[in-house]
């Protein structure tokens, strides 16, 4: 076949799918570090150049280095209570039994479902007067603490929300870790007399560790981004819950300043480029190594 | 040893399964037993003598109310999912297609820079979309898609671009080279070849992407609920726009509603159980 036909069989299976990605990511990027410099507002025009002023705001504002702290915390916190959950359970799933491939599927539903439809009927759950939640609480003799209304457990409410939807991802994540360790392994170890803990830390742990560390940068690339729950259960201007992507949406469809909403995105989107790298490079040289299959 | 592992599996599945089924419980309460302030789980054909008791009527009245328009919202439950269903499907074709043929270039052909492609395509799935809407809505008042049903379609056509790639990159990749290459031999272009030999065999791979794109737009909330907030409302943006009803909430109609939504998703995730990991991680990791 001629080098021409073949470029143009390239060209045409690989460039439209790579031409709408960079019109529609790399379009906006550069738009929003532009838009970031003006006073732009969502409605009305005529907008001018303002240096920078939105970034002084940015850097200055309590209102973002609150977001900013509270989003780290969500991430730290998910990543974490999710991976040790989910791990748990992979453990305890391990082993074959009857019935597995169900109760697996089962408890993986929630991951694949709509974060802000069950955001909203978590507050259902969550209420504070007419709540399962706390009926089953009452009906225990235990308190029976306003989850999503007071200030100090809004935040940890819509925690435990997110941990619900995405433990299992972990569970997955993890589970398919643990079948990738040989048995021959384990079968030498109970030779050689290894206690059960020595087997976790020596075994165990060190040879899923690549893989759960991928999972852990997947979910905190993607809890950085938190907005559906926050917005579905506290809305976007609760300052007990407000992260980094709900102040983007109070600043810009709510404030309507779009010049100092591009600025917070811009700031948004470095951390962002910065975690994608970490997590390509991560991937790359996991690649390069053993992927357990 | 073996008490704390069914224990651990019994917590860790009640945990994963009871707000559903409370999901399904609430969607056949009248709203006064849906806000009653004591417990009532137990479904029964007529209202409890005693206001106390466990027991509730049970009413199919909130699915029926489905059809009605509620405070704060411009058209009923049906209508919107009927908005999803058209972007979902309209979306996951697109992406499918558009992906699989840039994966089958990625997969076959050698094309420069392949890596740091398929890297760049990775990355736009990182970028929140609170970040980049407003120049996609500023573009979209443009062009007059705002509030349309093509305008989300397109938007999460590219939104699904990495992850359709990524994924059929994974499938095609294991794919035996030895099955075109029988083909060239036998006369076969190369683009014959990769349409008549590899595509029919990555056929699972193709109906696998296809499921989670399709999930990953029903899902999809960021770019609806700002793009989308007037016209073509998805189910996702449609029920967070309840919140603070002034009526208050209408928690049966919601909670039939989401189990309606919600319901197909489960039975597709049944059904691709076995490539839910590859699936989840973007295929990079594959079981």
């Amino acid at each position: 076949m001629s080098e021409r036909g073949s470029r143009g069989l390239k060209l045409g299976l690989v460039a439209p799918a790579l031409l709408l990605l960079v019109v529609f990511n790399v379009f906006p990027l550069v738009y929003n570090v532009v838009l970031s410099f003006t006073n732009a507002e969502l409605v009305g025009d005529g907008s001018r150049f303002v240096g920078t002023a939105n970034y002084a705001r940015v850097f200055s504002d309590p209102l973002y280095s609150g977001a900013l702290r509270r989003t780290a915390l969500f991430v730290f916190c998910a990543g974490g209570l999710e991976l040790a959950l989910g791990f748990a359970f992979a453990l305890a799933l391990k082993r074959e039994f009857r019935g597995k491939a169900l109760v697996l599927t089962l408890a993986l539903v929630p991951m694949m479902l709509s974060p802000a439809v069950m955001g909203l009927y978590w507050g259902l759950i969550l209420n504070g007067n007419y709540g399962v939640l706390n009926q089953v609480l009452g009906e225990l003799g235990l308190a029976q603490p306003q989850w999503l209304t007071d200030r100090s457990l809004k935040f940890w409410s819509i925690l435990l929300v997110d941990v619900w939807m995405w433990t299992p991802f972990m569970a997955l994540v993890s589970l398919a870790g643990l079948s990738s360790i040989p048995p021959q392994i384990y079968e030498a170890a109970e030779i050689d007399r290894a206690s059960a803990w020595t087997v976790f830390r020596r075994i165990t742990l060190p040879l899923v560790a690549p893989l759960l560390g991928l999972a852990a940068l997947l979910r905190a690339t993607d809890a950085l981004k938190q907005f559906d729950l926050v917005m579905a259960t506290t809305g976007p201007n609760d300052a007990a819950t407000q992260t980094l992507s709900t102040l983007l949406y109070q600043v810009v469809f709510r404030d309507g300043k779009v010049g100092l909403g591009s600025a917070y995105a811009c700031v948004v989107l470095v951390v962002v480029i910065a975690l994608a790298t970490v997590f390509t490079r991560y991937l790359d040289r996991l690649k390069g190594a053993q992927v357990p299959r | 040893m073996k008490f704390v592992r069914w224990l651990v599996l019994a917590a860790g599945l009640s945990f994963a399964a009871l707000p559903l089924l409370w999901m399904a419980l609430s969607s056949i309460k009248s709203r006064e037993d849906a806000i009653r302030p004591h417990l009532n789980f137990a479904p029964a054909l007529e209202a409890p003598a005693d206001p106390h008791s466990f027991e509730f009527e049970a009413t199919g009245s909130a699915y029926v109310q489905l059809s009605e328009v509620h405070a704060g919202a411009q058209a009923s439950f049906w209508s919107h999912l009927w908005s999803s269903v058209v972007i979902g499907v309209l979306s996951t074709l697109a992406s499918v297609a558009l992906g699989t043929a840039c994966a089958l270039g990625f997969s076959r052909l050698a094309i420069r820079g392949e890596k740091d492609w398929l890297f760049f395509v990775l990355s736009t799935r990182f970028m929140p979309p609170l970040a980049v809407v407003v120049p996609v809505l500023l573009m979209y008042r443009t062009l007059d898609l705002q509030g349309t049903h093509l305008g989300l379609a397109l938007l999460y056509t590219v939104f699904n671009l990495s992850l359709a790639t990524w994924l059929m990159k994974g499938f095609l990749d294991e794919i035996p080279r030895a099955y075109e290459e029988a083909a060239l031999v036998d006369g076969y272009t190369r683009a014959q070849a990769l349409w008549k030999v590899v595509l029919p065999e990555a056929r699972t791979g193709i109906a696998v992407t296809a499921v989670f794109c399709l999930i990953s737009a029903w899902n999809e909330y960021g770019f609806a609920m700002t793009l989308n907030s007037s016209g073509a409302v998805t189910v996702p943006a449609y029920f967070a726009g309840l919140q603070g009803n002034i009526e208050g909430m209408p928690w049966p109609q919601i909670a039939a509603g989401a189990l309606l939504f919600v319901a197909p998703i489960a039975v597709f995730t049944w059904l691709v159980r076995a490539h839910l990991l590859r699936g989840i991680t973007f295929g990079t990791v594959k079981q």
